[in-house]
């Protein structure tokens, strides 16, 4: 099933600043995110390096954060970015 | 691959591929002999070494002695200095090193040693671009 995550970290501020973009976004459109912390819950964290061979290239070559990714189109945007681009990338 | 030098003058201990020609403690020239990770394990470890136990205030002015000659210096954003320091040093408590709170560890360790802060960002594209390391904790100096 097609998801969009969140990969996301609590002392991060680039997440700490996405966050309300996120937030904007769900409540202007249908499109709900998985929201996974990745330094406080091992799960999520081995989920993330699951994606490993598909986010890390278009990602500098690391797992950072934040990164936006679609499960099925994997699609990736990492890092802080406006508004504009998030929501292009929710609704692609 | 790197080893452990011990200088056979004052017992600095180097850990790399090569040890340093002059000793930085002693000034000693070609001082430097191969030693065992155990030797240099002890060595590390002894009384005669200083213990430092490092908190968020003692790494702090570590990062900010580090820049001082350099062209980049600790963001004056404290808040945002502040949010880092806490992901820092809850990663090192819950994860064992100091790694990056915006970057997540691959459990491949020598991969994961570029993550840790201080790490290499000069090589980041953020730097390179904007300036400022991937997670923001150091900016180039206007």
């Amino acid at each position: 099933m097609e998801k969009k995550i969140m990969f996301w970290a609590r002392e991060c501020p680039h997440c700490r600043n996405m966050i309300p973009l996120v937030d904007k976004l769900e409540e202007e459109t249908d499109v709900k995110l998985e929201r996974l912390e990745i330094w406080h819950n091992e799960k999520n964290a081995d989920l993330m390096r699951s994606f490993k061979d598909v986010i890390a290239p278009k990602c500098g070559g690391q797992l950072r954060t934040p990164t936006f990714f679609d499960t099925e189109t994997n699609d990736v945007i990492c890092g802080k970015v406006e508004y504009e681009k998030l929501k292009e990338w929710a609704l692609k | 691959m790197k080893k452990h030098w011990r200088c056979f003058v004052c017992n600095d201990i180097h850990y790399g591929i090569k040890p340093p020609e002059i000793c930085p403690t002693c000034q000693v020239k070609n001082a430097y002999v191969k030693t065992s990770s155990a030797e240099a394990e002890t060595i590390c470890g002894g009384a005669e070494a200083e213990k430092v136990d490092f908190n968020k205030d003692i790494f702090l002015e570590a990062i900010e002695k580090f820049t001082e000659n350099n062209e980049f210096q600790v963001n004056p954003d404290r808040e945002k200095v502040n949010l880092l320091l806490e992901g820092i040093f809850n990663n090192e408590k819950n994860h064992g090193l100091k790694y990056c709170p915006c970057r997540l560890i691959t459990k491949d360790f020598k991969e994961d040693l570029k993550l840790v802060c201080p790490c290499n960002f000069l090589i980041h594209s953020t730097y390179k671009e904007k300036g400022e390391c991937w997670c923001g904790l150091f900016k180039r100096r206007k």
